[in-house]
């Protein structure tokens, strides 16, 4: 049922992509690349860093140096940042300035009017997304070629590790801040999924990010929870809710920080050591053994 | 009515809201299930629900309950004013700033011991602070408009620091630190908080004769022979044991010890004294009520249990001011 489900929206998925990428390509070709381009969301930060060409990237936001968040936060240390005001944009006079939906909807909205370039990028993002989103990085950048190899080795990876699954399919649940899960249609729902996990709080009918109550969880016994990495040195009640003694009591549920830290707080090619960990990790719970 | 009589009654009333508190939860035990998963030990997923999830919050909403209501019975009687209340003087908000000073620093690593400490620490300070203020003046209006600012100025600095946590997400905590709740807390919670709450309950219970002498005015009191500083000091120092353990766990619960003195008040013989058991038991029927209620009313989201004492306890607080307004600005 799921399985069908999936496969329909996987379709309907790439031939959506098939339209845009027709109607990208009957726009008019760009004359250049733009020469200084500035970004102002966390996972654009981390698209640009992993695709721009030297000195092409002017400045990159805050969020991007933070550990718990960015996977890249030690090359954003080499970039200046800005905090995502049009203010720090207008000083700043860039060609192209890359953001997400979601945030900032003010600042985009006036930049626009004040006749600056701004692509904006889906902040839904899962790991099937990933590669036309470097795609199309790459497209605004100018390093098409660079994109494009990226984006394929992505793919045969995702498709690798995919085919590594051998209908034991192990169960987890994957902890935001607080209590709050990550449900169906979040890029930690896809991950799970390309490594072999069945996602317990999608399957409870959470979509996109909501709490789940520990009572709940209880009773599914999952195999694993996986807890937000990076918060030891960063106290917050939040971080304790998976590892509450009810959870903890649990014979067989390995509670932690299974992921490395920041890599699937946004989709990029670093996501990719998010899937690997989580497949090394499922192999491990549920070895395919003799069946393989 | 009796006091015996209204204790019995009072602490049946308990009882049953405690029962009710373990029986309401999203999963759907049925009562066979959870009174088995209750008692039989083992890894049984209703045992687990039962003993580590219900119980510490049944639990924690009796003894957080009985010492708002005492607190706010022993303040009321002490202070000889009638709005006196954990919350409303600000001792339950510079409770909460402490806790969250010490432990979103970082500066005691990530234990759970940093919360009690910081919220006993703030709990004293704040005492401290308005029984000087109160002594100076003995005016009902200046321990409120005290009281009043000391509230404002915690839950700021409150904010202020969780929004320079270094963690992305503690902002999102503000809203557990001013307007409490009993989501997801554990038995470490029950044995960090119910000993020193105890603890309090006991001082505020050893001051039951000095707070009924000084009924009579504090030159009264000494002439019968009441000792003024031990007085002082036993009532902060259960006070603030009280409800820092209380705030530490739970946040800031506001209301409960305004409304529930007023309300059995008239059943007792007006002693202060004699009001001390029955407004905790009283405060601990009101804070389980309201702990069942915001599990049924939003499952899902489930609210913020201070927010539905503020909705009971704040219009109450207006009526009170109405209805004390006289003798309030003549005070004043």
């Amino acid at each position: 049922m799921t399985a069908g489900k999936r496969g329909v929206r996987r379709t309907l998925r790439k031939a959506t992509i098939c339209l845009m990428t027709l109607a990208l390509s009957s726009a008019p070709v760009l004359a250049q690349a733009p020469a200084r381009v500035m970004s102002l969301n966390l996972c654009t930060d981390q698209l640009a860093m992993a695709l721009a060409a030297p000195g092409q990237l002017t400045s990159i936001s805050l969020l991007s140096r933070d550990p718990s968040l960015s996977a890249m936060h030690e090359e954003a240390e080499t970039y200046p940042v800005n905090h995502g005001r049009a203010e720090e944009v207008f000083l700043e006079k860039p060609d192209l300035v890359v953001t997400g939906t979601y945030s900032l909807h003010n600042t985009t909205g006036l930049l626009k009017r004040l006749g600056f370039r701004v692509e904006e990028f889906s902040f839904i993002q899962t790991v099937e997304t990933i590669p036309d989103d470097i795609r199309r990085m790459g497209a605004l950048l100018g390093q098409d070629a660079r994109a494009e190899a990226m984006a394929k080795g992505f793919e045969a990876e995702l498709s690798q590790i995919e085919s590594r699954q051998c209908g034991k399919q192990p169960t987890a649940i994957a902890f935001e801040q607080g209590g709050v899960a990550a449900g169906s249609g979040t890029l930690a729902d896809s991950a799970l999924a390309a490594a072999g996990f069945r996602n317990l709080a999608a399957e409870a009918g959470i979509a996109g990010m909501a709490p789940m109550p520990i009572e709940l969880i209880v009773p599914q016994k999952p195999d694993v929870i996986i807890t937000r990495a990076g918060e030891e040195d960063q106290p917050s009640l939040g971080a304790k809710v998976p590892y509450h003694p009810a959870l903890r009591a649990l014979e067989g549920t390995r509670i932690g920080p299974f992921v490395p830290r920041g890599t699937w707080s946004c989709g990029g090619p670093f996501t990719m050591e998010a899937v690997r960990a989580l497949a090394s990790l499922r192999e491990d719970i549920a070895p395919c053994g003799e069946t393989r | 009515m009796r006091p015996a009589v209204l204790n019995i009654i009072l602490g049946l009333l308990m009882l049953a809201l405690f029962v009710a508190s373990m029986a309401v939860g999203p999963a759907e035990l049925g009562i066979s299930e959870s009174v088995r998963g209750l008692f039989a030990g083992g890894g049984e997923a209703a045992g687990i629900i039962m003993r580590e999830i219900r119980l510490p919050r049944a639990l924690l909403g009796l003894g957080i309950g009985f010492t708002l209501g005492i607190s706010g019975a022993v303040l009321q009687g002490f202070l000889r004013n009638p709005l006196a209340e954990p919350g409303i003087i600000g001792v339950s908000a510079m409770a909460a700033f402490g806790a969250v000073l010490i432990f979103y620093s970082g500066l005691a690593g990530s234990t759970l011991y940093a919360l009690p400490a910081g919220a006993l620490l703030g709990a004293v300070v704040a005492v401290l602070l308005l029984l000087a203020l109160a002594a100076r003046s003995g005016s009902t209006l200046t321990l409120i408009l005290a009281g009043v600012a000391l509230s404002s100025l915690s839950a700021a600095l409150t904010s202020l620091v969780l929004n320079l946590s270094p963690n992305p997400f503690a902002s999102y905590e503000i809203i557990f630190w001013l307007l409490g709740s009993l989501k997801d807390r554990s038995m470490e919670h029950v044995w960090l908080a119910l000993p020193l709450m105890a603890a309090g309950w006991l001082l505020i219970a050893l001051s039951g004769r000095a707070i009924d002498a000084l009924s009579l005015g504090e030159e009264a009191a000494a002439s019968l022979g009441i000792h003024m500083k031990r007085t002082r000091l036993l009532i902060v120092m259960g006070t603030a044991l009280g409800v820092g353990a209380a705030t530490a766990v739970a946040g800031t619960i506001g209301f409960v010890g305004l409304v529930v003195p007023h309300l059995i008040r008239p059943l007792t013989n007006r002693l202060p004294s004699r009001l001390l058991l029955p407004a905790g038991l009283g405060g601990a029927v009101l804070l389980l009520a309201a702990d069942v209620a915001v599990r049924l009313v939003l499952p899902a989201g489930e609210l913020n249990v201070g927010v539905l004492t503020a909705l009971i306890g704040a219009p109450f607080f207006l009526w009170l001011v109405v209805r004390s307004r006289r003798e309030v600005f003549y005070a004043a």
